[in-house]
């Protein structure tokens, strides 16, 4: 991860900021899930080592690369997890809004360090001073109810801090205690020594192992396992006794009884805790020990058995879990560009080019050949049509292999969004579960960066004019808890993300009324709109139904720059809602931005072309078919109506009149809307690599960029989105005409 | 490709220039009738038109859009942009390629003629023709010598800013 670490180059310094990105990422997910637990109440102390780890990892990396206001808050945070770990202080709202706060401000810190925002120092000395104080707040005194059971004092002399409070805890929870004996040979201990612990991890939690000192010869060795479980004995027996596996209660201290283990002082080899000296610290038991496992859409790391965790050995698992982080407060969009690649994609990749390189030498021989003229042209050009064809094939290949690559996991967006969920119902006191699924769907890395921000706005927005208050909330009869579900879906070559809340819904009625006051649009325009249209009254510039603005939204700013974010990455957003039910948001996006499969056309003697990912179909144009509704030209196919565009018409192109022979209709879908683009001849499919216009053609609306085809021409990409909205929804032009009106 | 060779002699006669003194070198080219110069640094590359696609509800000056080697380049009718009379193409036609650092922009001009190194005292101010001159016209350039020529001295990087 650091070849270069300290010594300042770019690459090692890009290395680390997309490390420590990650590695923040990592925490604010953790985080999340241990404030589920909480809700729950039921903490799983694996989940807290995994932060401790997360910020420990993170201390070293900002200290190899001199990030000293990270390392400073990366340390105190060490210390107060570390006490949370040992049960010293207890996990509450208040210690976690704390390391939610300490997330936010590793994001900023990140952004300073870059350059791109300002150091916050400030805010920096306020958490390292709240964080002070928590951790010299310690838990109340427990009781030692660790003395009750019969357990050898030589094992227990031998207990790490941590284990001891595992214990305690454990016992506090009212779980039996267990001690199995195991015979392993030492030739195959580690992978005995795991499936013992695999098949006992689901029935609770392994506290720790010592060496018996008996019952082992020069070959095998007699381990005592020492375990918490909910299960009975008979279960437990079950799961784990297999050959040189013995399990018994540990039972209660009635009448004095000699126990069998003698707890050598010799400890495991591997990384279980030895720390000799311990008397008993009380503590408070409050977690309880399970599988990890929480609702969470981010892939649970396989934890070690907790017990396990030495305290210092940051692990190797923190640093390599994948996710993109959020930086700053007014933006989600992460430091770091990097796109970590499963190895498998680009083995794939290395073979492609290993292919490449075999045509690469047969065009050489081919070309001696050539020179020789000894060859036969006709023989010679089928070898070159066969060369090129598998050539062609291998690119293909390559391009989609590197497709892949820029591909990640929604869930880099979403898992930020739960951070933002939790932070803005806690300010506003409004309790909001987030549900999510999909989010494993695969977008170009390109597109979800883009995405987190309008996801952002959108996710304030369900909260604040969504979701009621809590009295009202009981008033009309809806659990108090309030829902915002974000699915994730695949559907042919777009990706669809919808926002869902069950909140109050929008009232067409208001939204007119706040378009007609805010002068978006003039009473007389207002009655004319489609229900769809009064809906997508609120991405217009300025629109708010609130009088006061809020923190977090009614500013009139929000969900106007969602759209057009949105519509940069050649998406639409559609709004349904229902009064009282709630409203949802549909996001439909390409999946990449980059190569893309196109129809190409001609119009007006120009070579345009279509993305396939937004074509239904393609028919001849039957002019029979045609009828007007309202000055608008509709094409009836198979008994549905269809909205046709003369493209030539809106192009401008002369002789649109006079043409010979037929034309085709080309079906544009976007999201649940459809258009006929009428069109003078097909062409034919082709794969392109669209190229963006240049600053000065930005503002020509229609064209979602060009692409150079193999004859040296140039073809416009027609942005079908665009198209649709330009055609369909004239509001648009109704209430943006004037700025364009000198353009064209 | 001819006229890269007058850009390659051009920027050799401009590292003889250093050493003789100060003098700046200039592309002149021919537009309405009128000649025209520019800084020889302002160009990337002079092309012969390739094939050009066009952009519907471009703006006016705007003629369409080429590919250069795999990088999508705006032509823009230079006559238009400076409000000359239109005029259609012909094999004498060029585009001057200028990098304005966001992208690449061709001005389609009439011509390509040659190369002249200009001395400070060769440059009059534009104000000679009157109080406001339009902001990329820079001077005027009388060659010594050579009194029959008056170059039109433009500046193309505002004029590559917007189209």
């Amino acid at each position: 991860m650091n070849e270069g670490g300290g010594r300042g180059d770019g690459g090692a310094r890009d290395d680390f900021f997309s490390e420590a990105q990650e590695l923040v990422d990592g925490l604010g997910r953790d985080l999340l899930m241990l404030d589920e637990m909480l809700k729950k109440g039921h903490v799983e102390p694996e989940i807290i080592n995994d932060v401790f780890r997360g910020v420990h990892t993170l201390k070293g990396l900002s200290g190899l690369f001199g990030a000293t206001r990270m390392a400073g808050l990366s340390h105190q945070l060490e210390d107060v997890l570390d006490e949370l770990r040992l049960g010293r202080i207890d996990v509450d709202a208040g210690v976690l809004d704390l390391l939610f706060r300490a997330v936010s401000l590793y994001a900023r810190i990140l952004s300073s360090e870059k350059g791109e925002a300002e150091d916050p120092v400030h805010d920096v000395e306020q958490l390292l001073l709240a964080l002070g104080q928590v951790s010299n707040r310690r838990a109340g005194e427990g009781v030692g109810a660790v003395a009750q059971y019969e357990l050898d004092p030589g094992l227990l002399g031998v207990l790490t801090e941590y284990e001891e409070h595992r214990l305690r805890a454990n016992i506090q929870q009212g779980f039996a205690l267990y001690r199995i004996r195991a015979l392993f040979s030492l030739a195959t201990i580690d992978t005995a020594l795991d499936a013992v612990k695999a098949n006992a991890r689901p029935h609770g939690e392994i506290i720790t192992y010592l060496p018996t000192g008996s019952g082992g010869d020069a070959d095998s060795i007699e381990l005592e396992i020492l375990m918490a479980s909910k299960a009975s004995l008979g279960v437990l027996s079950k799961a784990i006794q297999t050959g040189g596996v013995s399990v018994e209660e540990v039972q209660r201290r009635a009448p004095s009884h000699s126990i069998h283990a003698t707890g050598l002082p010799s400890p495991p080899s591997d990384a279980s805790g030895t720390a000799p000296s311990i008397s008993l610290h009380p503590a408070h038991p409050r977690e309880a020990p399970s599988l990890r496992g929480g609702p969470s859409s981010a892939p649970a790391p396989i934890s070690d058995v907790p017990g396990l965790v030495a305290s210092n050995v940051p692990s190797p698992a923190t640093g390599a879990k994948s996710t993109r982080p959020g930086s700053g407060e007014m933006s989600l969009r992460s430091v770091s560009q990097t796109v970590r690649v499963d190895i498998r994609k680009l083995d794939r990749l290395m073979t492609i080019v290993g292919e490449l390189a075999i045509v690469k030498t047969a065009i050489a021989k081919l070309t001696d050949r050539a020179r020789s003229r000894f060859v036969e042209t006709r023989e010679f050009a089928t070898e070159l049509g066969r060369l090129n064809r598998s050539f062609e094939r291998h690119l293909a290949q390559m391009q989609n292999g590197i497709l892949e690559v820029r591909m990640v996991p929604l869930g880099q967006a979403f898992d930020k969004l739960a951070r933002i969920v939790r932070q803005i119902s806690r300010e506003h006191s409004k309790e909001v579960n987030l549900v999510v699924t999909g989010a494993e769907t695969e977008i170009d890395k390109l597109i979800v960066e883009e995405l987190s921000d309008p996801l952002m706005h959108m996710i304030r927005n369900a909260i604040d004019h969504g979701i009621e208050a809590r009295d009202e909330r009981l008033r009309v009869g809806k659990p108090v808890v309030g829902t915002i579900a974000l699915n994730a879906f695949q559907k042919g070559n777009h990706v669809v993300i919808e926002v869902e809340d069950d909140g109050s819904g929008m009232d067409p009625k208001a939204l007119t009324a706040a378009a007609i006051r805010r002068g978006v649009v003039t009473s007389d325009e207002a009655k004319e709109l489609s229900q769809r249209e009064v809906f997508a009254l609120v991405f217009m510039p300025g629109f708010t139904t609130k009088e006061v603005a809020t923190d977090l939204s009614g500013r009139g700013v929000g969900l106007d720059i969602v759209r057009t974010n949105i519509a940069k990455l050649g998406g639409v957003v559609d709004i349904m809602s229902d009064v009282g039910i709630g409203t949802k948001m549909t996001i439909t996006l390409p999946i990449t931005l980059a190569i893309i499969n196109v129809l190409l056309v001609e119009i007006g003697g120009n070579p345009f072309a279509i993305p396939l990912a937004s074509i239904e179909e393609a028919i001849v144009l039957d002019e029979s078919a045609l009828r007007t509704i309202e000055l608008r030209e509709v094409l009836s196919v198979r008994g549905v109506s269809l909205p046709v565009c003369r493209l030539d018409r809106l192009f401008g192109f002369a002789s649109a009149e006079h043409r010979r022979g037929r034309s085709f209709v080309v079906i544009a879908q976007v999201g649940d809307r459809r258009m006929g683009l009428i069109v003078d001849e097909l062409v034919g499919q082709q794969d392109i690599v669209i190229k963006p216009l240049g600053r000065s053609l930005a503002r020509v609306r229609g064209f979602a960029g060009a692409t150079e085809l193999g004859d040296q021409r140039v073809a416009l990409v027609l942005d079908a989105a665009a198209l649709i909205e330009e055609v369909l929804i004239p509001g648009e032009t109704r209430f943006f005409g004037a700025a364009d009106a000198g353009r064209s | 490709m001819p006229t890269l060779a007058k850009v390659r002699a051009a920027k050799r006669a401009a590292m003889r220039a250093g050493e003789a003194g100060m003098r700046t070198e200039y592309i002149a080219f021919g537009l309405a009738g009128e000649t025209y110069a520019v800084p020889i640094g302002q160009l990337a590359e002079i092309l012969r038109p390739p094939p050009i696609t066009e952009v519907p509800r471009a703006p006016r000056a705007v003629i369409g859009v080429v590919s250069v080697r795999g990088r999508l380049v705006t032509v823009v009718d230079l006559r238009v942009r400076i409000r000359l009379p239109p005029a259609s193409m012909d094999r004498r036609s060029r585009i001057l390629l200028v990098d304005n650092g966001t992208e690449h922009v061709g001005f389609l001009v009439d011509d390509v003629q040659q190369v002249w190194r200009l001395a400070p005292e060769e440059i009059e101010a534009s104000s000679v023709l009157g109080g406001d001159q339009a902001a990329h016209v820079a001077g005027i350039g009388r060659p010594a010598g050579a009194e029959n020529n008056v170059l039109i001295l433009i500046d193309l990087r505002p004029l590559a800013e917007s189209a």
